[in-house]
């Protein structure tokens, strides 16, 4: 088995690990470095649960391969509380109990604060667009607007407050 | 293989890497959909992302994107919104915003399939391509024909000068993030009214790239007001050249793009409805009922926030599939690959002598039986003399790391002598079928007859007759099976795999592996859904043997595909119903003939066909009624439980037919369920008794209130035709009446102060945990955070019955309800014993004990103060068993305690693609109190939405006993742009006075209703009553076909 190594940024701190060029991301996190926050549910980029942070933008994990990763900036679900808008996000999708198994969540939420790091003032249009890409299937996504919109309405009252 | 990229520095090189065999790839997104779809992975491959631009300018009219512009960067650009609006849409309708993130436009256009086609067609896009050590600009269809080794590396667009008038539109199998069935795009160029150039094109998907000339000539050099709109589309469908595929035919994606081009260029869609839209609604009087809203605003006091919801937000939850340790082995099941063979012989040897292989293991190495099956162990655990359908687990190995263990699995020999497939379940049934099994495949019967059902048609004013066909619905839980399995050192086995009934898996494990029950702990929770889906043992058997034989702790998760292909799926009915009514409306003869699919074990299917019949006269009142139901064997894979468990499909097919008989006698669909609901108070369908609390009338209240009624129909702004349209339903809780159905719990005081409520139920996301929260400590007096629930561990949890049938409600409500109060007089026993006080002056509240007789609610006492005091060898504890109560009814199996409920449903039907919107769902339960407000809406919410997705969606379809849909690229499970707009939820929480059955679980009863309400909307906007769900696109423009007026 042909391995080189790639290195790039992970949850704030450089890493280098040895990996075929075609492994993909999702594997490198869950099961060479043990991160298993980033779900693995399709593996084909048609679901969202292994959604993570590259270069800031919110990415299918198991579409991003190995030797796509170079000098990248990479932040799991792990490393999401270095954004301020990511406990915003929790709060309100617990306080909502937006989820029930749970495995879709890290996702949504890596997708919720990616698009509130862009667009502190979605509107609903907004929200579903960012969300057409994840996938649940315990709750029918309407608890899961509802935390994303609580989310949104935090947001606006903190930066109002801030003013 | 081992795939080695190459990164040449310049245009010369990668061309020349290409020309020698090499594959060029941008972002990779689409490339690795094909390696999904068994396309052979490349060695090498010519990354060409930092050698073509990927940058977007003007210049000269002419708008350049450089082939490395990702998807993303091409939807958010200001000058492609202003100047090329059409390709914005286009750029959106692509895969979803994290995968064009990672996809390049050049990707998109150079894979040939990509949804820019269309578009880029319509607005006569050139491409810049590199070859023979120069780039030359072409046409953008001459990109089909040029050899491998040429890089594209720009498209170049001409913007288009004064008016224009454009179309696009994407028809997918569902509303976003999906595989394009076609894409259409048209641009006109028009000068005063006319004209004056036209491009037509269509392509995406499995349609090839075409520019429209033949029909672009009825349109240039004509004026707007004179076009032939309807020669246009028909000159369309003849022109557009595509193809049939499982999921959609030719003639559909034909009419789609043509209604498409037609419409978005201004022609409008002829829509003759076969008979006009109903528009109905109730004509009795509006009563308001006593439900209340379920929602965190109405119910803000009651709601509470379950405990593992800040864990599962931040990814902290460790799941079992999670589990890493160090020296764990690697599992992985070979699987049949071929649906009906018996064999001949197996060869591991290969497999065996390969490094890094710790354990292989065949029906050789089981100790004990080697079947097993919740009904009848009628599956093997690893086959040895015949496999019945294509992932019927063979063999399994355990290695270091998944790339040996794959390699082990491809050097396994299995030497198969095919045999016949048996494929359709109708056919199955049939003189001289192959048998799947030696004792045939009719696997179930179940019929039932009362009054005199040919003398009641006789003299039948109306007589309903079709024939309802369901789909193979997959769970498509999001965590698919899998976990972790460790011999230990005292020679037991735990056992940390997803499930539903821990002891369960226990005792069927324990038969398998000659294992002693007391040897084995099967930890079960938590699992990341289920749906019924992980009811029956899945991959416990193969991993408990290979953990057995390595001697070492072993993983092993299934992939997306191998879950799709191995996983029990929902059991295809085809319903015959005949149902008759009087003048009146009063329905009086009924006949149904249904046949299923088991596929090729028993698994739980036999009891969904018999709930499927519990259910053949709905909740009404039908003298005289005929039923059979034959359930059969094929190669099909396996069959069994999923939320509804048979009912829905029933309900789909006696919901439709009352619906229909009511247009018929000229009643409302309120008003023809009235006539003829059942009596409380009568026996239930089989003429056992049933439990007291029915809800039918209050439902039908409650659905007759909805204001979804009152809202307008007709078109919408978007040319769609919308309708209203309810359904009625009840389902029953439990087992039934003929299984085994344990019920029980303890509860202990623990050394910190918490209360550990302990029950060997399981936690698959519908909310057991807060559920035993909310009862316990409303029993006890106490808060949700001083109660801890402890679940799904045979090790450490008591017999509770299985997590199914919406049965947990009820045993978590009767445990507390039973040992709260010997609880409690412990805890204040020994409180009063430390405060020299009477217990009887004592209460349980929340954190600690107070004073009763005080109302200030200050605490004597703090839990945690309290248990520090007490002897840790004698810690309060108090436990029960029971039996979930059922009916005394024995020749057959059926239920005794019920939920109702009413959907009303408001769509909206698209007459250019013959796609359904539901704009609001709204569901009306009865299920007597609600335990936890947040978890009794997700179940309701979660329940609605799998319905909408059996109805309008989702097929596991099946070809030659193979799924041709193998992962969430073509199963489609609603997306978030598939939900309904709005939806209420209401919940009517009385009990009858003499009710002692308490809350009732609501797992099943969102899902049942949804699809007759959502069918009857479509009949509401359309005339047209469904028969087939997933509902075919192609049947609703069959039904509005005809054209002789333009909506």
């Amino acid at each position: 088995m042909s391995r080189e190594t790639v290195s790039f940024r992970l949850n704030g701190a450089p890493v280098t690990v040895a990996a075929a060029a075609d492994r993909r991301l999702v594997d490198i996190l869950r099961d060479d470095l043990a991160l298993t926050a980033t779900k693995a549910a399709c593996r084909v980029g048609r679901c969202g649960s292994c959604m993570v942070l590259v270069n800031g933008e919110a990415v299918n994990s198991c579409l991003t391969m190995a030797w796509q990763l170079d000098g990248a900036d990479v932040v799991s679900a792990e490393g999401l509380a270095a954004f301020p808008e990511a406990d915003l996000v929790r709060s309100a999708l617990a306080a909502e109990v937006s989820f029930q198994c749970g495995y879709c969540a890290p996702g949504f939420t890596v997708a919720l604060t990616a698009l509130l790091k862009s667009n502190p003032t979605p509107d609903e249009a907004d929200i579903k667009a960012a969300l057409e890409g994840n996938i649940c299937r315990c709750t029918g996504y309407l608890s899961i607007l509802r935390g994303a919109q609580a989310a949104v309405a935090a947001l606006a009252a903190q930066q109002t407050a801030a003013e | 293989m081992a795939l080695t990229i190459l990164k040449p520095r310049t245009l010369d090189e990668a061309a020349g890497l290409l020309a020698d065999g090499a594959q060029a790839i941008s972002g990779g997104t689409l490339m690795q959909l094909a390696w999904l779809r068994g396309e052979a992975q490349p060695e090498r491959l010519v990354d060409l992302g930092k050698l073509t631009r990927d940058d977007i300018n003007e210049a000269d009219g002419v708008v350049t994107i450089g082939a490395g512009t990702r998807l993303a960067d091409l939807e958010t650009s200001d000058l492609i919104a202003r100047r090329l609006p059409l390709l914005v849409q286009a750029a959106r309708s692509i895969a979803a915003p994290g995968v064009r993130r990672l996809g390049t436009v050049g990707g998109n256009v150079a894979g040939r399939i990509g949804c820019l086609w269309p578009a880029l067609l319509a607005l006569d896009a050139r491409v810049t391509v590199f070859a023979d050590g120069r780039e030359t600009e072409r046409p953008l269809l001459d990109w089909l024909a040029l050899p491998s080794a040429t890089i594209l590396t720009a498209i170049r667009i001409p913007v288009p000068a004064g008016e224009i008038r454009t179309a696009y539109r994407k028809i997918g199998l569902r509303a976003a993030f999906t595989p394009s069935i076609i894409g259409a795009a048209g641009l006109l160029e028009i000068e005063d009214g006319h004209v004056r150039s036209a491009r037509l094109a269509v392509g995406a998907g499995i349609t090839r790239p075409q520019r429209l000339a033949r029909s672009e000539a009825l349109l240039t050099n004509r004026d707007l007001g004179a076009i032939d709109w309807s020669a246009l589309r028909e000159s369309l469908i003849d022109e557009i050249e595509t193809t049939s595929d499982a999921y959609r035919s030719a003639r559909y994606r034909k009419q789609a793009a043509a209604n498409a081009l037609v419409a978005g260029l201004g022609g409008g869609v002829a829509v003759s409805r076969r008979s006009s839209p109903r528009h109905l609604a109730p004509a009795e009087p509006i009563q308001p009922d006593e439900s209340i809203e379920v929602s965190h605003a109405k119910l803000a006091s009651r709601w509470g926030v379950r405990p593992d919801i800040a864990a599962k937000v931040a990814g902290t939850l460790e799941y079992l599939t999670d589990h890493r340790a160090p020296g764990m082995l690697i599992g992985r099941i070979l699987r049949a690959g071929i649906p009906h063979a018996n064999i001949r012989a197996i060869d591991t040897s290969a497999a065996e002598a390969l490094p890094g292989v710790v354990a292989v293991v065949t029906a050789a190495d089981i100790r004990g039986e080697n079947a097993f099956g919740i009904m009848a162990a009628d599956q093997p655990a690893l086959c040895f003399d015949k496999v019945r359908h294509m992932s019927d687990p063979v063999a399994a190995v355990a290695a270091i790391d998944a790339e040996t263990a794959a390699r082990a699995l491809s050097l396994i020999r299995v030497d198969y002598e095919p045999l016949p497939l048996v494929e359709d379940w109708e056919a199955a049934l049939a003189d001289g079928a192959p048998l799947v099994h030696a004792s045939g495949n009719l696997r179930a019967e179940f019929r039932h007859e009362r009054g005199d059902i040919e003398a009641a048609f006789a003299r039948a004013t109306h007589i309903v007759e079709d024939v309802y066909v369901t789909p193979r619905q997959m769970h498509g839980f999001m965590e698919t099976e899998g976990g972790y399995i460790v011999p230990e050192a005292d020679g037991s086995l735990t056992v940390c795999v997803g499930g539903q009934h821990g002891t369960r898996d226990r005792k069927q494990l324990s038969l398998i592996l000659g294992l002693p029950e007391e040897k084995i702990r099967v930890v079960t929770s938590p699992t990341g859904g289920a749906f019924g889906g992980k009811d029956e043992l899945h991959v416990q058997p193969a991993l408990a043997l290979l953990a057995l034989k390595a001697g070492r702790p072993v993983r092993l998760q299934l992939d997306r595909y191998e879950s799709v292909i191995a996983s029990v799926k929902r059991n295809p009915m085809r319903i015959r119903m005949r149902t008759a009514c009087d003048a009146e409306g009063r329905l009086i003869a009924q006949d149904v003939d249904v046949i299923a699919d088991s596929g090729a074990y028993a698994s739980l299917s036999p009891a969904v066909l018999e709930t499927a019949l519990e259910h053949v006269a709905g909740p009404y009142r039908i003298g005289n009624i005929r039923s059979r139901g034959r359930l059969a064997f094929t190669n099909n894979g396996i069959c069994g439980a999923f939320r509804g468990f048979g009912a829905n499909q029933m309900v789909f097919a006696i919901e439709s037919q009352v619906s229909r008989l009511a247009e018929l006698v000229g009643l409302d669909p309120v008003a023809i369920r009235r006539l003829n609901l059942r009596i409380p108070g009568e026996p239930g369908f089989f003429g056992h008794e049933v439990a007291p609390t029915e809800r039918l009338s209050e439902m039908l209240d409650a659905a007759s209130a909805n204001p979804l009624w009152r809202t307008e129909r007709g078109l919408d702004a978007e040319g769609r035709l919308v309708g209203v349209g309810m359904a009625l339903h009840h389902q029953g809780t439990g087992l039934g009446s003929l299984p085994h159905d344990p019920g029980g719990g303890r509860l202990t005081f623990r050394a910190d102060g918490k209360i550990e409520a302990a029950y060997g139920l399981d936690e698959m996301g519908q909310g057991v945990m807060p559920a035993i929260q909310a009862a316990v400590s409303q029993a006890l007096g106490c808060a949700r955070e001083d109660i801890v629930p402890v679940i799904g561990d045979t090790g450490r949890t008591p017999e509770s019955g299985s997590t199914t049938a919406a049965r947990g409600t009820y045993v978590i409500w009767r445990t507390a309800r039973d040992t709260a109060p010997g609880l409690s007089l412990k805890l204040r026993e020994a409180a009063a014993r430390l405060l020299d006080l009477r217990a009887n002056d004592l209460a349980i509240a929340p954190g600690g004990i107070r004073d009763a007789r005080s109302n200030s609610g200050a605490l004597l006492l703090r839990f945690a103060d309290l248990a520090a005091r007490l002897d840790l060898d004698a810690m309060p504890s108090e436990s029960t068993d029971f039996h979930f109560p059922k009916a005394d009814y024995t020749e057959g199996n059926s239920r005794y305690v019920f939920c109702f409920g009413a959907a009303v449903v408001r769509v909206a039907v698209d007459p250019v693609s013959g796609q359904v919107q539901v704009l609001d769902l709204d569901q009306h339960i009865a299920a007597g109190p609600i335990v936890d407000p947040a978890a009794y809406l997700g179940q309701i919410e979660g329940g609605g939405g799998q319905g909408l997705g059996f109805t309008l969606t989702e097929d596991a379809i099946m070809q030659g006993g193979a799924f041709v849909t193998r992962n969430f690229d073509t199963y489609m499970m609603p997306s978030i742009a598939d939900a309904p707009l709005a939806s209420r939820i209401t919940a009517l929480e009385s009990l009858d006075a003499d009710d002692p059955h308490g809350p009732r679980g609501v797992g099943e009863i969102g899902i049942g209703a949804v699809t007759p309400a959502i069918a009857a909307a479509i009949a509401d906007a359309t005339g047209f009553w469904p028969v087939v769900t997933p509902i075919a696109p192609e049947a609703i423009l069959d039904a509005l076909a005809g054209a002789n007026h333009v909506a």
